[in-house]
């Protein structure tokens, strides 16, 4: 659940938090006895996903980029887990979910469950990255581009004015 | 093979031993080398080198030849840089597929327009402004990329970069002034393709330098903003470079000798006027759009194809793209050597077959590289289509400036104009919509390229003839003085301002091949320099 409520509210990246909380689900897993290890995982969510190909959704896990993003990665134990975990820097502008992946010793993952339903269209929320920009680097910007007109500008003149000289000769 | 009037200079070509091999040098009889000229390195008649030193920098011929490829280099460093660092780029900006497609074929169009401007600069004001000016101006554009925040001014910074591409232009028409036809191909081969190796180099550098900044702390939103100050720089150091260290010709600066009378100054609309109405222009347009143009749209699609298709990290996608780039470093100039070698036993028909083939190998390699479906396959198969197309510009430039003398500036920025325009057009109809997946767009692009290449057959000199037809068998028609001497009014020819075009057509009959070679005793008129 993220920290603050609302319906339009957007979390900021950097600033904000979301808590999670995972345990076995009440229905139980045929294949408990293999958990290692729980990998809980960002996720996008469709509305991320338009026109954006590097984000699709694919039904082989090796190939599927829907949960780039790695929150925590725990040893499975049967109580129930929780974490606070801030937004990082280098979360882009989107919708998402979260989602926490079984993987048994060998690495494979075995089984999963999510903060949203089958479709991916409940309880999604939004965050807002960072713009990456700051004051400091704008400053520069300005004060390199500057140099590089006037560089040239005065190594013009000056040549104009010599050549002048020349043919005055 | 000697020289029976034994005319001072031409049976000391290899002699030396400084030459590096027959064909870095001009060794015909044909070529009169003027002894009263004191440059390092030896000229013909209008001072143009007829060696072609890698390794030196002796002024001004090589040290032109070193600061344009540089320069040129440079912009294409800055024009490709943002490519690699899409995959960082895209996330910070929330940009879709669309977005980035709009932004790669942006940054090949600005300098259509730039392109056909600098060959205009060029014939009116040297080389040596043009590449400075662009060079310098355009810094801005590269440090501007620290205020974008979303997709209209990512696509608009891109858009302005691209215009120093047109440094190509000064870059080629740098070297023409500078190095004698029987060469050029070669040298405007290894000049350019050195340049375009600029859009090899950015795949490895940019994510290297990217990485050292996110290791110093920043975070990656904020790093590939200040990887942009690199190739910033860089305009900055080599605009400064060319000014001081370049000259325009081999006699000096163009200011200086035209306000001594020694270089007629030209109206541009004569010259417009010619390049326009010789359909030969138009041809080559065509053509370097798929063999200039199908680099460039590479050079911005390649990386994230190899990233999203083969799950490769950055750098590895970053390290394979670089290698299509740097290919240039040999294939360019193999095409231009490939066109001299070809000159020099069937002369202009043999450069257009040259062009024909390895043009038409590029595309078949590039629809197998669409559909390569390992990443081995891909590789080899980039790595073919690379050579072919890079080495087809290079065999297209050699021809180039024989299309004409008093145009080829303006002929020069429309043919480079060409290429971006096929870069825009590729990337538009290819890589910027949903319709196709990229390794479709990458196997439409080789079919383009190979049915767009068929038109070289329709190039035709009366004094050389073309692909399938030979030269002209009228007298007059068929001798270079002719066809170079037509850009000119009778009335500019009792101004004799046509001579800079006879002195240029005595040089060219070596274009003729084996048979003009063979043949060959200087004729009477030929000044012995005693």
């Amino acid at each position: 659940k993220p920290s603050r409520e609302g319906a339009g509210v957007v979390l900021d990246a950097g600033i904000d938090k979301i808590s999670i909380t995972w345990k076995l689900s009440s229905t139980g897993s045929k294949k408990e006895a293999e958990f290692k290890t729980i990998k809980v995982k960002l996720c996008y969510a469709p509305p991320s996903q338009v026109d954006r190909p590097w984000r699709k959704t694919h039904d082989e896990l090796f190939k599927d980029k829907t949960c780039p993003h790695k929150i925590v990665a725990r040893p499975y134990d049967k109580t129930t887990q929780s974490i606070d975990w801030i937004l990082e820097r280098d979360i882009p502008t989107g919708t998402y979910f979260v989602r926490a992946y079984a993987v048994d010793e060998h690495d494979h993952e075995v089984a999963f469950g999510q903060s949203t339903n089958e479709a991916k269209t409940t309880s999604l929320f939004s965050v807002q990255a960072i713009s990456g920009r700051h004051k400091s680097l704008d400053i520069a910007s300005v004060c390199f581009s500057v140099f590089s007109v006037l560089a040239l500008l005065v190594f013009f003149v000056n040549e104009k004015r010599k050549a002048k000289i020349e043919q005055s000769k | 093979m000697g020289d029976p009037t034994g005319e001072p200079g031409s049976s000391m070509h290899g002699v030396t031993g400084r030459e590096q091999s027959f064909a870095f040098s001009v060794a015909s009889p044909i070529v009169h080398t003027d002894k009263t000229a004191k440059f390092d390195l030896p000229v013909d008649t209008e001072h143009k080198a007829t060696v072609f030193k890698l390794f030196s920098f002796s002024k001004p011929h090589m040290r032109t030849f070193h600061l344009s490829w540089i320069s040129f280099s440079t912009c294409f460093v800055s024009t490709f840089a943002a490519a690699p660092l899409v995959p960082i780029i895209r996330e910070n900006l929330n940009l879709t597929k669309q977005d980035i497609g709009n932004a790669g074929v942006a940054s090949v169009s600005g300098s259509i327009f730039s392109r056909l401007v600098m060959g205009a600069v060029c014939d009116l004001l040297g080389p040596r402004y043009g590449c400075a000016f662009l060079v310098m101006l355009s810094a801005p554009t590269v440090f501007s990329m620290s205020f974008v925040s979303g997709a209209a001014g990512f696509i608009t910074v891109r858009f302005m970069i691209g215009f120093c591409l047109a440094t190509f232009v000064s870059c080629q028409y740098w070297m023409s002034t500078m190095f004698n036809s029987q060469i050029i191909g070669l040298v405007n081969g290894t000049a350019a393709g050195w340049g375009n190796m600029g859009g090899g180099i950015t795949q490895l550098l940019m994510p290297v330098v990217y990485e050292i900044i996110r290791r110093a702390g920043a975070s990656a939103f904020t790093a590939w903003r200040i990887a942009f100050f690199v190739p910033g720089w860089l305009h900055i150091i080599m605009g400064i470079l060319v000014l001081t260290l370049g000259q325009d010709l081999p006699d000096g600066n163009r200011a200086a000798l035209e306000k001594a009378g020694e270089v007629a100054k030209d109206k541009f609309g004569k010259i417009m006027w010619y390049a326009v109405t010789n359909y030969r222009t138009w041809i080559f347009v065509l053509l370097y759009g798929y063999s200039m143009g199908v680099e460039l749209s590479t050079d911005n699609v390649i990386a994230e194809y190899f990233f999203d298709r083969f799950h490769l990290k950055l750098h590895t996608a970053g390290l394979i793209a670089a290698c299509f780039g740097m290919a240039n470093f040999f294939a360019r100039p193999a095409g231009g050597w490939a066109s001299d070698f070809s000159a020099k036993y069937f002369g202009m028909r043999g450069r257009l077959w040259t062009l024909w083939i390895i043009q038409t190998a590029g595309g078949l390699f590039c629809v197998w590289l669409g559909r390569a479906n390992t990443l081995v396959t891909a590789v080899v198969a980039m790595v073919l289509f690379s050579l072919g197309a890079q080495a087809a510009c290079g065999a297209t430039f050699a021809i180039v400036p024989f299309v004409s003398r008093r145009a080829l500036g303006i002929i020069s920025g429309l043919t480079g104009a060409g290429g971006n325009f096929g870069s825009g057009l590729t990337q538009l109809l290819f890589f910027s919509t949903n319709q196709f997946t990229t390794e479709e767009g990458l196997t439409w692009m080789g079919v383009m390229i190979v049915g767009c290449t068929l038109p070289v057959a329709f190039i035709h000199f009366p004094q050389w003839g073309s692909m399938f037809l030979p030269p002209s068998k009228d007298p007059v028609k068929s001798t270079e003085e002719h066809y170079y001497a037509s850009e000119w009014t009778e009335q500019e020819k009792q101004k004799n301002m046509h001579q800079g075009s006879l002195r240029f057509a005595e040089n060219a009959k070596s274009e003729g091949g084996r048979r003009v070679r063979s043949a060959a005793t200087p004729p009477d008129s030929t000044p012995n320099n005693v």
